[in-house]
């Protein structure tokens, strides 16, 4: 997902830069400061859960969790993605400063589109609806993640079908079990939690 | 109960899998001439077959383009002794860059590269004539070369890897950076409401 210094072309990385810009003032703008706890602890989260890596048959998957950041966060995802991403790149080296734009906008945008997307669906009186659209939202960042990725290499001159497929294929996995992930946080938060998401008590057991 | 069962489901996630993520991990060396070079993933998959890796001088004009075999290894011929620029487009945004400097090629290369001054290898050259006398130099060099770069290769891989893998230091200190960045939001955020209560009042 991370996508690295030197593989966009220069239009590429301003459109990003000047996106995730915009998007990051919107989410600060947005942002509910009694809320900046969770932020940083999903930003945290994001932080570590690229370096975290489960082993599927013969290859190995990291989680992205931008779906769930998303339906936490709102517009605030783009602030707590980009600091992720930031320290990862400082920290891991994964991705690279210049393309930073790019990578947080390739995933919080996904986040944003999820909370608009899925906020109503796992506010749903029945635990098995919520569970779906919260599965919904994760396997759906990840979708539109690779799509994004996809776009961005493809405006660089990579063939778009190619690049897509790649990236789509090799994300399948995440997909699943970003879905479970997402579904079970879901159900979890509404229980021990329901503020956490954004939800009114009374709402969920009312 | 319930926050507990995940706090452990977290845990047991975390802890059999720290593995180093996917990023490309690269190195050009030269052997005599020959500039062999290796594209791999941090995780210890090689590049695929095939994948073609182009090769620039200093101005980026390009030299040449070679393909990587089974095992993720390349080689290129160099004729100059100059820079050697190295890219290779992995796809899905990976893409390699490596640099060999002129000085690591054999001086019998002809190249516009700045005279540098090595008095150790000519003192070791002498050396090596005089106790294989009838054996041609230049051959005798090319052969100890090829000897040192085989034995120093998988050092080299070992090196690489474990440059590429962060530590337990860095993930704890990229956490505590962003708990930090958030206490400070938390700490202006409250100077600014003390402010308006101030002002309030």
């Amino acid at each position: 997902m991370h996508i690295v210094d030197g593989a966009l072309s220069v239009p590429v990385l301003a459109t990003g830069a000047v996106l995730t810009a915009a998007g990051v003032a919107l989410g600060l703008k947005k942002m509910d400061y009694d809320h900046l706890p969770q932020v940083g602890v999903l930003s945290a989260a994001f932080f570590i859960a690229s370096y975290i890596h489960l082993p599927i048959g013969f290859s190995s998957v990291h989680l992205i969790l931008n779906g769930l950041i998303g339906l936490a966060l709102g517009w605030a995802a783009f602030p707590a993605l980009l600091i992720a991403l930031f320290l990862q790149a400082v920290f891991f080296g994964f991705g690279g400063f210049v393309v930073l734009g790019v990578n947080t906008l390739n995933i919080a945008l996904p986040a944003v589109l999820v909370y608009y997307g899925c906020r109503y669906g796992i506010q749903s009186s029945s635990p098995k609806v919520a569970a779906i659209w919260g599965a919904i939202g994760g396997a759906g960042s990840i979708i539109l993640t690779t799509l994004m990725v996809a776009v961005s290499l493809m405006l660089s001159g990579e063939g778009f079908a190619l690049a897509a497929k790649a990236t789509f294929i090799a994300h399948i996995p995440v997909m699943i079990i970003e879905g479970f992930v997402t579904a079970s946080a879901v159900l979890l938060i509404r229980k021990v939690k329901p503020t956490f998401l954004g939800l009114d008590e009374e709402r969920v057991y009312g | 109960m319930a926050r507990w069962r995940f706090i452990l489901t977290v845990l047991c996630m975390c802890s059999p899998f720290m593995v180093q993520a996917h990023n490309v991990i690269s190195g050009v060396y030269a052997i005599g001439s020959t500039i062999e070079g290796e594209i791999g993933f941090s995780n210890g998959d090689m590049a695929a077959e095939g994948t073609e890796v182009i090769v620039f001088d200093s101005l980026g004009n390009e030299l040449g383009r070679v393909k990587t075999d089974a095992e993720g290894l390349f080689a290129f011929e160099a004729n100059k002794r100059i820079d050697h620029f190295f890219y290779a487009n992995l796809s899905s945004g990976h893409v390699m860059e490596e640099m060999l400097p002129a000085d690591q090629l054999p001086e019998s290369l002809s190249g516009d590269a700045v005279k540098t001054d090595n008095g150790d290898s000519k003192q070791a050259s002498k050396t090596a004539s005089l106790s294989t006398s009838g054996m041609d130099q230049a051959e005798l060099e090319a052969m100890i070369e090829k000897a040192v770069a085989k034995q120093v290769k998988p050092l080299r891989q070992e090196l690489m890897q474990y440059q590429a893998k962060a530590g337990m230091q860095d993930i704890l200190g990229g956490i505590g950076y962003i708990f930090g960045l958030c206490g400070l939001g938390i700490w202006w955020r409250q100077r600014q409401k003390e402010k308006q209560e101030k002002a309030n009042a």
